[in-house]
């Protein structure tokens, strides 16, 4: 039996064992790096500082939101600037909770630690209000580009009134609907000024064949299964909905409790059972809905974002040569009065755990990396890339490279770790070509002006944090089972009410008293 | 000579009857001294890796909080599982999960037992490895994968099946959120995905078999269904009897990912098991001590079960497992 | 196996076939789908969804995945992993198996139960993850096979399987002056070669699957198999509101893309089959030998 295949095995053990010696002399690993420096002399030309110091050494750990992680291009560019010698440490984003609570528990965080979400941050505030994390407020004034960080904003992500994390900055108001403006035109109807044109607008989709193939094989809107970065959370903004929770009879109530949130579950409601949206929405993955709207069936998206007109565009001219489409976002409740909900001005935060950061002098060497990261020379490194090669600059704005691919590997991962935004960090605005993304920008400032903000976001909840996902579980489930009308308002009402008496009454009491 | 004496005192606990003398026990173990040997590794890898980690089971009693650690951490007893026998959709929950596991025990288990019969009775070696490859593939695939392929098939917007059956006169099925098809898509994705992968371990129990107990069948007249009951069936017996008492111990433990995928609001009432539940309330609130706590109420009940069978296989005569 | 040439022997061999090549057929078309997915554009596969045959040809999906070196060195890892890991994992199973398959050895049962008890209870990933770290393992390829190396399920079965070889070989054996390692390695092992490749077979795809421990004990993304791309780039493209972070600065990866590693990903550990399976052949034939 001891044959040619066994022969074979051993062979290929030694070949592989080669192979392998090469692949893990490639990249030294994590830790905080004891190795001695070797380093190419630093070019600190744009640091203060007269005399050149050593490098900073400086671990860092972020989800990684894209295919793979990205070669050392942007980091070594980085590092000159800031006098650093960087380890990033990307990890999926996918199961990124599970590293961050193993990391966190075996005290094995590193100095720079970035969370995953605003529920990750929510998830952590008991372990930031157990002092396991460094409190940066008191250093923020010695460094001049951090003090410009919004105080509105900081001010959110504050726990108890302290300020331990720096925060990922995002425009406030990025949604709206996203349509195929050929569609309007051929029918002669133009964007909805009001939520009743938009019911009209999407049963001209359906009915009218806009597409002019003689069948009726269009829909209206395609949704997915998301109530907040799906269409449901932007239409009832419209409807005039509370972001979150309201005020009602001087107190916090939370926002289904409100007629408009009913309003908007009829709304949806009759959408559907009119076949003007896909009927399977619950059940929806956000790629299905995209496809359902990129393959030329679907007339309107209603997303968590107008920005992803670009990428939808890319695949609808594929199958739709003649399509155009265009952004909107000011429609109109039914009393014609203007909306939008507003997120707290952050996606994702940075932490810097007391178990890898030791001392205040080494805070304060973290604190000024992320310093020189406010600076648009870093900030644009990081968000846009080297200048030349990823990008050029247009208009005063970065016009990105052709090259989407060089784009995708070797700046998108940083894109998520620049603090702050453009307003504060002076980074450029994105050069847009395409009309409905230059409108769309257009209207993300516009949705600021009738933004409404969550009244919560700089509360805490006890009862929230520990129950939140699971209660508002139910009041999820209850709206899809109006919308497919299983359930009726009494119904729906029975939930709030099952919502309340597990806990919700807790919630409702503690942020009223927070406030 | 440590892990010799250890076992020593737990032999005859077990065979109370047959009690041997001291001095027999120690010749018979010295005799076997290289079997000790061979156990050693073994027995290692189980102490390290999987009995000293057991101690953080001991969160499911107190209020973990990772930065006190588990010395420092406040013990409540029992009041995870507490909260756990009296959450209000507990018994629902219990109900769905035992569900789906009985679905996998009565339907799924005996698929790849009846396709490697299958396979083996193919002539030719060309089909029967092409066939065998074949089925294998699909467990190749992630659920994420399956999933979204079955929701391109069965979608009501534009998926071919829900089109065919609008072109052969029927209704549309909504198969993805009624909640009465979570139960048939479930198990037809299990055996979809699994079944092929299952038959291997059959197959090989198959292959051991003596080709000469065939001939003398035939030489008696037996035909091809015939042998396969009285002699196919009897030789893998014992493999199907250890993977039962293996699968009953997941018995409230059936795999996250893939009903969690399967999971919507329409269809919760039927869909949400245990692992589920625990993913939501638990995990995504950084409750590990409720989590822990689900967790260990999940093993003692697999436990459990296993005790059971595994007493009543041996009643039938069979080895059991231990 | 014997022909039978009878009619009715006929008539039951054409409906098993047919059988088998209907369900052969219903495996392998969500497959054909992914294959020919990896082949076309996003924008084809967004209109026909279940594409069989794409009316658009392109590898523009395969010239994305190889255009950096991350895949290879991904699947010289996972390769390595897999190789290195079903060997050793192989032989600490044998070993404990043969042990606790003779029914001689004395305390069997109590360790058989003792086995059985760490598949129904673990202590979680804090713990484990400690007892890695204090063995230095954090950031080694070692944390991948180590801290995995014997499957509980694995090692029953293959206990169960050497139980099945008659005991009068082995008492031969031992007649002849064999130690019990001679037995293992000259008797049983050779006897038992279907099992060896069926459990080979499962160790393989466990360590060829390797997520987790990765992701734990991996701080080095040079150091990631190859599970860890694909997984990455199947959330992203399916997406998934796992846990969203789902705001769009990013747009997700095409889906011809994640078809494509599906496929490149999958391909390795799917030839390791037919390499085994003429060894279940092989079985049989010493079957008959001794017989």
């Amino acid at each position: 039996m001891k044959n040619k295949s066994f022969t074979l095995l051993l062979t290929t053990i030694l070949t592989l064992s080669l192979v392998l010696a090469g692949c893990g002399s490639g990249n030294n690993g994590g830790g905080n790096g004891s190795a001695a420096t070797t380093d190419p002399a630093p070019s600190n030309v744009e640091n203060q500082a007269e005399v050149p110091q050593e490098p900073t050494e400086i671990t860092i750990m972020l989800p990684l939101n894209t295919s793979e992680t990205p070669p050392d291009t942007i980091k070594t560019e980085l590092e000159k600037l800031t006098n650093t010698k960087l380890t990033y440490q990307f990890f999926p984003a996918d199961t990124y909770e599970e590293k961050l609570n193993t990391a966190f528990a075996t005290g094995s965080l590193p100095q720079v630690t970035y969370l995953k979400n605003q529920t990750t941050f929510i998830q952590m505030k008991e372990a930031i209000k157990d002092g396991q994390f460094w409190e940066i407020e008191p250093y923020l004034g010695e460094f001049p580009n951090l003090s410009k960080m919004k105080p509105e904003i900081l001010n959110n992500t504050k726990v108890d009134g302290k300020l331990y994390s720096l925060y990922i900055g995002r425009p406030l108001a990025r949604q709206g609907m996203i349509y195929r403006k050929d569609w309007a035109d051929k029918l002669g109807i133009s964007a909805p000024a009001n939520v009743d044109e938009l019911f009209e607008m999407a049963k001209a989709f359906t009915e009218q064949d806009p597409d002019g193939n003689g069948q009726k094989d269009t829909t209206g809107l395609a949704d997915r299964n998301e109530l907040v970065y799906g269409a449901f959370k932007t239409v009832s903004a419209w409807f005039g909905t509370p972001n979150n929770w309201g005020e009602k009879d001087g107190s916090l109530q939370p926002e289904f409790t409100f007629p408009q949130y009913v309003d908007t579950m009829e709304f949806f409601k009759n959408l559907r059972s009119n076949g003007y949206m896909n009927q399977d929405f619950a059940a929806t993955s956000k790629t299905d809905a995209v496809n359902m709207f990129t393959s030329g069936k679907a007339g309107m998206y209603i997303g968590g974002s107008m920005q992803d007109i670009d990428s939808l565009n890319k695949d609808l001219i594929k199958n739709a040569p003649d399509a155009v489409l265009d952004t909107h976002s000011m429609v109109a409740g039914k009393d014609g009065v203007f909306a939008q909900w507003m997120i707290p001005g952050y996606n994702n935060i940075v932490l810097f755990p007391k178990s890898a950061v030791k001392s205040e002098e080494e805070l304060k060497k973290l604190l000024a990396f992320f310093d020189k990261m406010m600076t648009p020379e870093v900030a644009n490194l990081m968000y846009w890339g080297i200048e030349g090669t990823h990008y050029t600059v247009e208009d005063g704005k970065a016009k990105v490279t052709d090259d989407k691919e060089l784009i995708e590997r070797e700046v998108k991962p940083f894109k998520d770790s620049v603090i702050g935004e453009s307003e504060t960090n002076g980074m450029y605005e994105s050069y847009n070509t395409l009309p409905g993304r230059v409108h769309a920008e257009e209207l993300i400032k516009e949705n600021v002006k009738v933004g409404v903000p969550d009244p919560t976001a700089a509360l805490d909840s006890q009862t929230y944090t520990s129950k939140g996902v699971e209660l508002q579980q139910i009041i999820t489930d209850a709206t899809y089972q109006y919308i497919y009308g299983q359930i009726d308002q009494a119904g729906f009402e029975k939930a709030v009410e099952q919502w309340k008496s597990r806990g919700g009454d807790k919630i409702i009491e503690e942020y009223n008293a927070a406030r | 000579m440590q892990e010799a004496t250890a076992p020593s005192t737990a032999g005859p606990r077990l065979k109370p009857r047959k009690r041997p003398h001291t001095g027999e026990l120690k010749r018979r173990i010295w005799r076997n001294k290289w079997l000790y040997v061979m156990l050693l590794p073994g027995l290692i890898y189980f102490i390290i890796f999987k009995y000293l980690p057991m101690y953080g089971l001991i969160i499911s009693f107190q209020n973990y909080k990772p930065y006190n650690g588990i010395m420092g951490s406040e013990w409540v007893g029992m009041e995870h599982f507490k909260r756990l026998f009296t959450e209000p959709d507990f018994l629902n929950i219990l109900m769905n999960t035992i569900i789906l596991f009985a679905l996998n025990l009565f339907i799924y288990f005996p698929v790849p037992i009846i396709l490697a019969l299958m396979l083996n009775e193919l002539r030719g070696n060309f089909f029967k490895r092409l066939f065998q490859t074949l089925v294998y593939l699909p467990h190749f695939m992630s659920w994420v994968i399956i999933v979204s392929i079955t929701y391109v098939m069965v979608t009501m917007d534009g998926g071919i099946i829900n089109e065919l059956l609008v072109y052969l006169g029927f209704e549309k099925v909504n198969f993805l959120l009624n909640p009465d098809w979570f139960r048939p898509m479930y198990i037809l994705q299990v055996i979809w995905r699994e079944a092929g992968w299952g038959t291997i371990i059959y197959l090989a129990a198959i292959a051991a078999v003596d080709p000469g107990l065939y001939e003398a069948a035939r030489m008696d007249g037996a035909g091809r269904l015939r042998q396969v009951w009285h002699i196919t069936l009897p030789a893998i017996r014992g493999v199907i009897i250890t993977l039962f008492i293996l699968k009953i111990g997941h018995v409230l433990d059936l795999g996250f990912e893939h009903v969690y995928l399967l999971l919507n609001s329409m269809n919760r009432g039927v869909a949400e098991i245990i692992d589920t539940y625990v993913y939501t309330a638990g995990l995504r609130q950084g409750q590990y001590s409720y989590s822990t706590a689900i967790g260990f109420f999940k093993s003692v009940i697999g436990l459990i079960m296993v005790m059971m069978v595994n007493r009543v296989s041996k009643k039938m005569g069979e080895e059991g497992v231990y | 196996m014997v022909e039978d040439r009878s009619i009715a022997g006929r008539i039951y061999a054409a409906i098993n076939f047919t059988l088998l090549a209907i369900i052969a057929l219903i495996t392998v078309l969500p497959f054909v789908h992914v294959v020919a997915g990896s082949f076309t554009t996003n924008a084809e596969l967004a209109a026909n969804k279940f594409v069989l045959i794409p009316k658009v040809w392109s590898l523009e999906a395969y010239r994305f995945i190889f255009s950096t070196n991350t895949i290879f060195k991904a699947m010289g890892v996972s390769i390595g992993v897999t190789l290195f890991g079903t060997l050793f994992s192989m032989m600490l199973t044998a070993l404990m198996a043969y042990a606790l398959a003779r029914k001689d050895l004395d305390g069997r049962k109590t360790i058989n139960f003792l086995v059985v008890f760490t598949m129904l209870f673990n202590g979680g990933l804090i713990p484990t993850f400690l007892v890695v770290k204090e063995m230095g393992m954090i950031d080694s390829y070692a944390s991948l096979i180590i801290p995995s190396a014997i499957s509980a399920f694995n090692m029953i079965i293959l206990k169960n399987f050497f139980q099945n070889i008659p005991e009068g070989l082995e008492e031969s054996a031992k007649i002849d002056g064999c130690s019990d390692f001679g037995i293992l390695f000259r008797i049983v092992l050779p006897l038992s070669l279907p099992a060896i490749a069926t459990i080979s077979l499962f160790y393989a795809v466990t360590y060829w699957n390797t997520y987790m421990s990765a992701i734990l004990y991996l701080n080095d993304s040079a150091k990631w198999p190859i599970q860890v791309l694909l997984r990455q780039i199947v959330v992203l493209a399916s997406g998934l509101d796992h846990s969203s972070t789902l705001d769009g600065t990013v747009p997700p990866p095409d889906q011809t893309i994640k078809m494509a590693v599906i496929v490149v990903a999958t391909i390795p550990i799917l030839l390791v089959y037919p390499f085994l399976q003429k060894h279940f052949a092989k079985g049989a034939l010493l079957g008959s030998m001794k017989g």
